[in-house]
């Protein structure tokens, strides 16, 4: 019985190729790009997932109130390590301190490698399940040990055993490697970790103490991640340390800062804080490509019911033949079914070809590793079901439908379609269509709103400026010798230093008084220390007073406001007024204002600016920042520039990054999701013009001869054009209606998240409404047109 | 074999309602070859579809071996007509994308015959039409005749014991419509009955009993034979 189904099915296939294969590509694509979504949001929930206690490990951080909003902080204080320890110890397994995640260059003899990794306590290789090739899981022991990835001992020693050898860190630390641990996956939040040196260590070189500040509640640049123990409840855990350090802190505490555990479960997806309560994360993207995937899916599941069902007049006498000789409803109804499974397990296995060619590719835009999970069983059971649901949807229209005519008239010929049977198919176009022009839209205010980001003015030039790193010690002390040099090569017209990334804060400070400070006013300020030249060399705008100058030997106590710094702190005519506070210098030294400079972005562009302060410093850390010489080629300069610094730092490799690379970066996680989007919803709208396209062609061949009847009586091709055409442009026009304030509601909610955002303009609807509109013209005009042209005698003899 | 007695059957468009059978009585008898002719319109296709079990009457009673089945349901009428009944089409009706063999074989795997039976009664009945050497051919590479023969093939693969003929010469030319009354007269002598509703009065010749009617009812019986 099947098997003559199947006969059926597959020479029905072969006999209508232009159909079957729209009809199947249509299904397979929109399967493609199901499975691609299906596996991509797989991957983000398995990240941080192959730790086997991933539900035990947790960070601490904490809730801060300032100034009336609540911001939540990883960073934590020392003082935390002791009393967790002291009074908590009960609760977990293990506390580990930890840097956030740094680069060290790392040498053996004169091969120089740069590497991430952290500085973490002795606990961590336990904690982080580390794999261990080499030595065991208690090897930080030693203030100077080091353990090393797999691939950075493979790097620096080759093929011998790294096993008690020496490295040199940042040239100037001699560590001792006591093991080697198997690459940490790529799927998880500590997978850029090439080394960890003991925390200790790190103390002691960063920050110039040991540990054992067990009473600094100050300085809140730490990590603390926790094991918690087997039966240790969440909720019962948070109660018990909440107040820690409000309750430990000498004065007690400005911020109110409120201490909680943050589980690794929740890490990645669920990682957005705002005003103290968790809001999502990326999560919100894998809910927003879930839809669209399953949008994607009824798309392609609504053209095989449209199609399927245009055709049934096709199949009427199939249908009337059988009844007539005997099949019962169920029968046909089976018989429809496992057509339809056929069609779907056919696109099923295309879309698989398809997942399997555009996967590196999808990899590439998506940032992603996924790979296609040929030996996962649970992908080939969910697959079965998934091909058994949408052959049952999407065939279950058309069985339903072909199954119920009555055999009688459609064997006598008299059958024709009721003046209602095209309404299903009316409204499935309607919604495909909807859904359609609600996602162009969608996407073209998500891109909207990143241009107009990208186009907000960052307030420096960024064009043409390079930064060196300068972390290392070798840097101490040469600034002025290094500027000198860097000018005089020629490939250098300004040089400035400063402690960060010219778009970004690395520093918030408090403590500051200035007079008409208002009461209980919780001040906090970026906080940048920079060079004589640093304002000039990156070329931001000052817009009162003057930027710092060798000139004035009271400079080392200046400071320069970016302009919301000034309204911030409600002062007038600022310059010249001074700054107190014990944060302002180890002496408590006044800081006279001798600039203000215009805001340049420093967290993202779609936040309104910090208030900034940049301090005059002449320290370490940070960047140099060079403007290249116009005159000469980028080439050329970077060459003359990179003898410079291996004259004077012959044992670091030279390593620079555009500025403007840098802050284009920062859009790099947005332009992702814009990216995927589009070519989701350009794959979307494929999807549904190949259905318009499979069902104009039906009209036009349902009415061949209507067609011809008209064009004996003298009709045009362009009436033809219309008459065929105008009944798809009226459904789009109707999905138009619907889906723009569909969209808008949608949309307006998802821009309010900005605070600096575009305004959702009229121009997109247009552009959208427009853009389908032609190409729905397009589309369907090219099936209007071959029938209207078509020789009527030929169209006429067809009955 | 069949008894109909006051039949009727009426047709509603949005406004006029038309009376197609209008209490049509008669009896057919086992082993009969009746002829129904009648003008178009006349009813005479529409009783065939009730009498095939392919519509419901509105009215009447239809015994059909001395069992009532005008009130039978869809799933029913299908059960009682594929194990009773075959049908030759004026447009043959066969299914485009099976094969001569296929199309002939299709009434038996409805009726659940096992393959092998399946094969062999198909070659049986493809051999006493003379068709054998056609049937991997598919419908359209066919002539009307050959079309019409795997139409009767078909229609008697089952052994059913009425053939219900619908003008089954109509789309033929005369020679090969003689061949296809020279089948169905073979089939009726081996012990078919059959039903055939026809317009050619050459055809009607054939039969045993000619039924005229007009306008829904009968009008008058030839006896032939």
């Amino acid at each position: 019985m099947f098997r003559n189904y199947f006969k059926i099915a597959w020479r029905n296939l072969l006999k209508h190729k232009g159909y079957s294969a729209i009809n199947i590509f249509g299904l397979a694509l929109g399967l493609a790009v199901t499975i691609i979504i299906g596996l991509w949001i797989v991957d983000e929930f398995s990240y941080n997932n192959h730790f086997e206690n991933k539900d035990q490990i947790a960070q601490v951080m904490q809730n801060q109130t300032i100034n009336g909003t609540v911001e939540a902080n990883e960073g934590i204080p020392l003082a935390l390590e002791f009393q967790l320890r002291e009074n908590f110890g009960d609760a977990f397994d293990y506390i580990v301190m930890s840097s956030r995640i740094d680069e060290r260059y790392l040498s053996l003899k004169d091969k120089v490698i740069s590497s991430s990794g952290r500085f973490m306590q002795i606990d961590a290789p336990d904690l982080l399940e580390l794999d261990m090739v080499e030595g065991t899981r208690k090897g930080l022991k030693e203030t100077n040990s080091i353990l090393l990835s797999e691939t950075m001992a493979q790097t620096l020693f080759g093929s011998e055993s790294p096993m008690g050898k020496s490295v040199v860190s940042n040239n100037e630390h001699t560590m001792v490697v006591t093991g080697i641990y198997k690459d940490i996956s790529t799927n998880n939040s500590f997978s850029d970790m090439h080394f960890i040196m003991p925390f200790k260590h790190w103390m002691s070189t960063r920050w110039g103490w040991l540990e054992n500040q067990d009473s600094n509640w100050s300085y809140n640049p730490f990590f603390l991640y926790l094991k918690l123990s087997k039966n240790a409840d969440l909720v019962a855990v948070n109660a018990r340390i909440e107040n820690v350090k409000k309750d430990n802190r000498p004065g007690g505490d400005t911020f109110n800062s409120r201490l909680f555990v943050f589980p690794m479960t929740e890490w990645y997806l669920h990682s957005n804080f705002e005003n103290g309560e968790q809001v999502g994360g990326r999560i919100e993207n894998v809910w927003l490509f879930g839809i669209i995937g399953l949008f994607v899916l009824i798309l392609a599941s609504i053209n095989f019911m449209n199609l399927s069902t245009a055709r049934s007049e096709k199949r009427a006498l199939e249908v009337g033949i059988r009844k007539s000789i005997g099949s019962t409803r169920r029968q046909l109804i089976y018989q429809f079914l496992s057509e339809s499974f056929l069609v779907v397990l056919f696109a099923f296995i295309i879309g698989i070809g398809l997942v399997v060619l555009s996967l590196p590719s999808f990899n590439i835009i998506a940032g992603k590793e996924v790979i296609f999970p040929w030996s996962n069983a649970m992908f080939w059971m969910v697959s079965l079901v998934f091909i058994g649901f949408t052959a049952l949807v999407s065939g279950s229209y058309p069985a339903l439908y072909l199954s119920s005519f009555k055999p009688i008239k459609v064997l006598k010929g008299t059958f024709k379609m009721g003046k209602f049977a095209a309404v299903p198919r009316k409204v499935l176009v309607v919604a495909q269509f909807t859904v359609s022009i609600a996602l162009i839209i969608g996407t073209l205010i998500v891109k909207d709103q990143i241009d107009y980001g990208k186009n907000r003015p960052v307030g420096i030039n960024s064009s043409q400026l390079i930064q060196l790193p300068t972390s290392s010690q070798d840097f101490s002390g040469k600034y002025e010798v290094m500027r000198n040099e860097f000018l005089s090569s020629g490939a250098v017209t300004k040089m400035g230093w400063g402690t960060s990334p010219a778009t970004s804060i690395w520093n918030y400070s408090s403590g500051f008084e200035w007079d008409g400070k208002p009461t209980n006013f919780d001040e906090s300020f970026a906080l940048m220390a920079v060079s004589y030249d640093y304002i000039d060399a990156v070329g931001m705008k000052i817009v009162e007073g003057r930027s710092f100058s060798r000139e004035f030997a009271t400079d080392s106590n200046a400071v320069v406001l970016n302009k919301t710094a000034v309204e911030y702190m409600g002062i007038q005519d600022p310059i010249g007024k001074y700054i107190r506070g014990t944060a302002a210098g180890p002496d408590d030294v006044p800081m006279q204002i001798v600039g203000v400079v215009a805001d340049v972005i420093n967290e993202s562009a779609y936040e309104p600016v910090s208030p900034q302060m940049y301090q005059f410093g002449q320290g370490t850390g940070g960047f140099y920042y060079l403007r290249l010489n116009p005159e000469q080629s980028t080439s050329e300069s970077l060459a003359s520039i990179e003898k410079v610094f291996k004259i004077n730092f012959p044992n670091l490799p030279f390593r620079y990054d555009f500025v403007d690379e840098v802050y284009a970066k920062t859009f790099a996680a947005e332009e992702r999701v814009a990216s995927l989007a589009n070519i989701f919803t350009i794959l979307a709208i494929v999807i549904s013009c190949l259905g318009l396209f499979g069902l104009a062609s039906f009209v036009a061949e349902q009415r061949t001869k209507e067609i011809g009847v008209r064009k004996v009586l003298g009709a045009t091709v362009t009436n033809l054009w219309m008459l065929l055409s105008k009944d798809f442009i009226v459904l789009v026009m109707i999905a138009l209606l619907i889906a723009t304030p569909l969209a808008y509601y949608f949309m307006s909610g998802w821009i309010e998240k900005f605070p600096y955002r575009t305004d959702i303009s009229a121009e997109v609807f247009l552009i959208a409404g427009l853009g389908v509109l032609l190409l729905t013209v397009v589309t369907v005009s090219f099936q209007a047109i071959k029938a209207a042209i078509a020789n009527p005698v030929k169209s006429l003899r067809t009955e | 074999m069949i008894k109909i007695s006051n039949l009727e059957k009426y047709y509603k468009t949005e406004e006029v309602q038309t009376i197609a059978l209008n209490k049509l009585s008669f009896e057919i008898k086992e082993g009969e070859f009746a002829a129904i002719m009648g003008p178009s319109g006349c009813g005479k296709s529409t009783l065939l579809n009730i009498l095939g079990l392919l519509d419901d009457p509105d009215g009447g009673s239809y015994l059909f071996n001395g069992i009532e089945v005008a009130g039978y349901n869809e799933r029913k009428r299908a059960q009682l007509r594929k194990h009773n009944i075959g049908f030759v089409f004026q447009s043959f009706n066969l299914i485009d994308e099976l094969s001569v063999f296929e199309n002939v074989e299709l009434p038996l795997i409805y009726t659940g015959v096992k393959t092998a039976e399946r094969k062999e009664r198909v070659h049986q009945v493809l051999e006493k039409m003379g068709i054998m050497h056609r049937r991997k051919h598919f419908p359209q590479q066919l002539s009307g005749g050959q079309q019409q023969r795997v139409a009767v093939a078909r229609a008697v693969v089952n052994n059913p014991k009425l053939i219900l003929a619908d003008e089954p010469t109509g789309n033929l030319d005369s020679s090969n419509g003689n061949e296809v009354m020279d089948l169905l007269t073979e089939l009726n002598e081996a012990g078919t009955t059959i039903i055939m509703v026809t317009h050619s009065e050459h055809d009607a010749k054939f039969s045993h009993r000619i039924i005229r009617m007009l306008d829904g009812q009968k009008v008058t019986e030839n006896v032939l034979v």
